[in-house]
C-alpha cells in the first residue's frame, strides 16, 4: 500500500506495515519479532529523516496530526526502539529479545 | 614522556568505615531469615508505593497489593483532596472491595452484601443493619498510615508506626523533593518477577563492579580507561539510607542516533528546568528497597517487593513532567524509556543466575569488595533492624 505517509517520506512507505504500530509495549514486540535485516533496513533509511519529520510533526499538537501524520509518528517511535537494536546491541539483540519479554511494560501514558 | 594523570579516583574511603567481612549466605536464600525480615522490616517500615499523580482528582483511587503481607490496599484521595489508605477488605466477612486496579468514585461497594463504604473507610450504609449487634462506627476499614514526599505515595503498615514518613527520610526528604519526580504528571512503568531474593535483586542495582560485563553493549558509554567499570565517584550514608554519586565520563563513546535523541531530550530538560538540579548524579537508595535516581533525562524509581525467600518483583517507573503533546517530546521519551529498559532486561537476567548458584548452600559466605560497599551497607541495616525486632520480642527480662 502506497501513500500511507506525508509527502515527502515515500521511502519509508515500504516500513508502514511492519512498523507503524500504536503503543510502547507494541512497538517493543516488533522489535523482538523482527529480523536483523528488517531493522537495518529501516534504520539506514529512516535515521536521516528523523530531524525533518520530527520538525515537520511538531507543528501541530499530537492531537491535531491527521491520519498520515500520525502513521510517520508511530514510524518515528517505532524507530527509536530500532536505533537502540542496531547501535547498541548489534548481534546481541536477538539474545536480548529473549530477555526482553520478561520486562513486562505494564504502563505507557500515550498511544 | 608525560605521565598520565587519572581522571577518576575511586572513594574506597569512603566505605572503609563497614569493614571487610563475608557476608553469611543464607541471608539470601534462609526462609526462616526472610520471615524475620518480613516481620522486622516490610511489615513496620515506610514502603513507597506510587505516585500523587495516580490520584489527580477527588475521587480517584489506586489499589496495591503487598504479597509480603498478604494485604490489598487502597489509597484514595477524598472528596476534601486528602489521601487515605485503609485496606481492601470488607468489615463484614472480609471480602475484597475491589477487583480493579484503579477508579474513580466516593464509595466502595462490597459486592457480596452490599456494605457500603466512604471514601474514608467509613461504613455509610449496609442492608438490614440494625439485625448486626454493631453500630457503623465499629465497622470502619482499618486505615493504613499514608504520606507522601517528593510526589511518591508512602505507606506504613504498622498499626503505629514509631516515626513519621519525614523523621523516617531525614534529610533525604528535602532532597527527593528537588528531583524532577516531584513535578511528575505521568510515567512509564515495566515490572518483572524473578526468582531471587528481594536483596540479591536490589544489590544488583547498588553496584557498577558488574556494569562492564553485564552490560558491555548498552552501558559503553559509561565505560572509559581510567574507570572501567563506571565506579561513582562518591558514597554517603544516611542512617538506614545511603547514596552513591553517578560518575560523568568525559568521553563517552556515543553513537550517532544515540546523540541525536539525548540531545533533544536533553533541550527539553532545559525548556522544563529539570536540567542542572543539584542531585542531577545523585542515586538515592532509600531502606529497604527504593531506588531514586537524579538523573533528569531517564529519571526513574526501581521498587523491589519481597515475595518469598527466594523470590521478588521489581517495578520501575520512568517519571515525564507534563503530557508528551508534542512528536519530539513523545520521540525522545519513547527513545530514552526503551534504552533504559533495554539495560534493566539485561540486569534481571544475571540476578537469576545469581540466586540459583546460593540455592545449594554449597556457597557459605558472599562477599563485597570496597566498591560494592552499598550493598554491605544494606546487609548491615538489615542485621540491625532483625536483631532490634528480636530484641523488642523477647520478653523484658531476657533482652540483650
Amino acid at each position: 500500500m502506497s501513500n500511507q505517509l506525508p509527502d515527502g517520506y515515500a521511502v519509508l512507505e515500504p516500513f508502514v506495515d511492519y512498523w507503524a504500530v500504536s503503543g510502547t509495549a507494541n512497538r517493543d514486540q516488533r522489535r523482538s519479532d523482527s529480523t536483523p535485516a528488517q531493522r537495518n533496513a529501516f534504520y539506514a533509511i529512516a535515521k536521516d529523516l528523523v530531524p525533518q519529520a520530527l520538525a515537520q510533526l511538531d507543528a501541530k499538537p499530537i492531537a491535531e496530526l491527521d491520519d498520515k501524520e500520525r502513521r510517520l509518528l508511530d514510524l518515528l517511535l517505532s524507530f527509536t526502539h530500532v536505533t537502540h537494536a542496531v547501535e547498541m546491541l548489534t548481534d546481541g539483540e536477538a539474545r536480548h529479545a529473549k530477555f526482553r519479554k520478561e520486562m513486562r511494560i505494564t504502563r505507557q501514558p500515550a498511544e | 614522556m608525560n605521565e598520565h594523570t587519572p581522571i577518576y579516583t575511586a572513594p574506597e574511603e569512603q566505605v572503609a568505615w563497614m569493614g571487610t567481612d563475608p557476608i553469611p549466605a543464607k541471608a539470601y536464600y534462609d526462609p526462616e531469615w526472610f520471615e524475620l525480615e518480613r516481620r522486622a522490616i516490610f511489615m513496620r517500615t515506610w514502603l513507597e508505593v506510587g505516585h500523587v499523580c495516580e490520584l489527580p482528582e477527588p475521587g480517584t483511587w489506586i489499589r496495591r497489593e503487598l504479597e509480603f503481607a498478604q494485604a490489598s490496599i487502597l489509597i484514595v484521595r477524598g472528596k476534601d483532596g486528602q489521601i487515605r489508605a485503609f485496606y481492601n477488605a470488607c468489615t463484614h466477612r472480609g471480602t475484597q472491595l475491589v477487583e480493579e486496579e484503579s477508579g474513580k468514585g466516593t464509595n466502595f461497594l462490597c459486592p457480596y452484601h452490599f456494605w457500603n463504604f466512604g471514601d474514608d473507610g467509613r461504613l455509610v450504609a449496609a442492608p438490614d443493619f440494625n439485625r448486626f449487634a454493631l453500630t457503623k462506627e465499629d465497622c470502619k476499614i482499618p486505615k493504613v498510615s499514608v504520606d507522601t514526599c517528593a510526589g511518591l505515595i508512602f505507606v506504613n503498615l504498622d498499626p503505629a508506626p514509631k516515626q513519621t514518613l519525614r523523621e523516617f527520610l531525614g534529610d533525604f526528604a528535602d532532597r527527593l523533593e528537588t528531583l524532577p519526580v516531584a513535578r511528575a504528571t505521568t510515567f512509564h512503568e515495566y515490572c518483572y518477577d524473578i526468582d531471587a531474593n528481594w536483596k540479591i535483586t536490589y544489590d544488583n542495582f547498588q553496584e557498577n563492579y558488574h556494569l562492564r560485563h553485564v552490560h558491555g553493549r548498552t552501558g559503553i558509554a559509561t565505560v572509559h580507561a581510567d574507570n572501567l567499570y563506571g565506579y561513582p565517584t562518591g558514597y554517603t550514608f544516611h542512617g538506614k539510607h545511603r547514596t552513591q554519586t553517578i560518575w560523568s565520563n568525559p568521553e563517552p563513546q556515543i553513537k550517532p542516533m544515540q546523540g541525536y535523541n539525548f540531545g533533544l531530550a536533553a533541550k527539553i530538560g532545559m525548556e522544563q528546568g529539570i536540567i542542572g538540579g543539584p542531585e542531577d548524579r545523585t542515586y538515592f537508595a532509600v531502606f529497604p528497597s527504593l531506588f531514586i535516581i537524579g538523573t533528569p533525562i531517564q529519571h526513574f524509581s526501581h521498587k523491589v517487593y519481597p515475595i518469598s525467600a527466594t523470590r521478588s518483583r521489581g517495578v520501575f517507573r520512568v517519571y515525564w513532567i507534563g503530557e508528551g503533546d508534542t512528536a519530539t517530546k513523545r520521540y525522545a521519551r519513547e527513545y530514552a524509556l526503551a534504552g533504559i529498559r533495554d539495560i534493566h532486561t539485561e540486569d534481571v537476567n544475571i540476578i537469576n543466575r545469581a540466586q540459583k548458584g546460593l540455592l545449594s548452600g554449597a556457597i557459605k559466605n558472599v562477599h563485597f569488595m570496597s566498591m560494592e560497599g552499598l550493598c554491605r551497607h544494606l546487609y548491615q541495616q538489615v542485621v540491625a533492624e532483625v536483631e532490634a525486632y528480636r530484641n523488642e520480642s523477647q520478653p523484658a527480662g531476657e533482652r540483650a
